[in-house]
């Protein structure tokens, strides 16, 4: 028996089947402004099994992303793993973090900014690259 | 090291130790410089590729009435990662080709430690705009000359006088396709940032 989109073809093959943008709700601008490219995210344990529950119903790509960060992960890192934009995937893990699954870690603002705490990651980054 | 112990400490103290802390480093330059290479040479993993959708009211230069004035297109990106210690971790993003992009993509730039222009020397004019870029931003930055398959027909007064380069800036020559290299340019930029640090404290 043939399945009905047997013999269809759209003529691209790399096209998702999935617009993006249904995966978020048809929402398109992250609501957190606090997301960059290299904020880690790490996966929270789940507190309760009511929130294990609460997973199981989410969307696959937030389950996917719970999974990815159980090590910490950039976001810029997620959105490679995910195959997404990466302001679709901040969409996603806004979500997340909104809602008590993933913790989220700023990264240190070091353009022009001065500081003994800066020299110190100047030089870490320093004997890190001479151990390549 | 102790990174927790700083100003950014989060909110959740307890995770701060158990997380490690970004920092970010731009490889810049013309189209087909070798950014990604460099990026793959001295990168732990094969360098990822991830696009992002950049949308932008159109600026006043169009004359098309009747147009949505908003223009929406997908710029792509390969970066990779170092990981200096469980504290901290680098990752290069070897920045889409077009620089017109990056006034769009903020989140690119902001927080960015430095760059590296990476140059090659036939084609210095295609490295041209991203030094434009990284002066009028302020961003650090060192220039890398790919000396592809080792040709080097050019000495490094030679290039820096044709990039007009202020002799603050560091030049290293390099192969991009080597470890050793690329983790040299890289060390020249962290250097230089330290240098610039200390001028200004003093």
């Amino acid at each position: 028996m043939r399945h009905w989109t047997e013999g269809f073809d759209d003529g691209d093959a790399d096209e998702q089947l999935v617009r993006p943008y249904t995966i978020t709700s048809g929402r398109t601008a992250p609501e957190r402004a606090d997301l960059t490219l290299i904020t880690l995210v790490t996966t929270l344990p789940e507190v309760s099994t009511q929130a294990a529950l609460a997973v199981r119903r989410m969307q696959p790509e937030h389950r996917t992303i719970l999974g990815l960060c159980r090590e910490s992960k950039a976001v810029v890192e997620v959105a490679a793993k995910l195959g997404l934009p990466v302001s679709l995937t901040k969409i996603l893990i806004g979500d997340l973090v909104d809602s008590g699954y993933l913790w989220a870690r700023s990264p240190q603002p070091l353009t022009r900014a001065t500081g003994p705490s800066d020299m110190t990651i100047l030089q870490a980054v320093r004997d890190g690259l001479r151990k390549l | 090291m102790d990174f927790a112990s700083s100003e950014h400490a989060d909110r959740t103290a307890g995770l701060a130790h158990t997380a490690p802390l970004a920092v970010k480093i731009l490889i810049a330059g013309g189209f087909g410089v070798g950014k990604t290479t460099l990026v793959g040479a001295v990168s732990e993993v094969a360098p990822l590729h991830t696009e992002e959708y950049l949308t932008r009211a159109s600026i006043g230069v169009d004359d098309l009435d009747g147009v949505n004035g908003k223009f929406t297109t997908t710029v792509a990106l390969d970066f990779g990662r170092i990981t200096i210690s469980g504290d901290l971790v680098v990752y290069l993003f070897g920045t889409p080709g077009q620089e017109r992009f990056w006034f769009m993509w903020n989140d690119l730039v902001n927080g960015a430690m430095g760059a590296v222009v990476l140059v090659d020397t036939r084609r210095l004019e295609v490295s041209f705009a991203s030094i434009d870029f990284f002066e009028s931003r302020g961003i650090p930055f060192v220039v890398g000359v790919n000396c592809f398959h080792g040709v080097r027909d050019r000495t490094a007064e030679e290039i820096r006088a044709a990039l007009a380069l202020d002799p603050q800036v560091p030049l290293v020559l390099c192969d991009a396709r080597d470890r050793g290299d690329g983790r040299d340019v890289l060390l020249a930029l962290v250097d230089h940032l330290m240098a610039g640090r200390s001028a200004t404290s003093v």
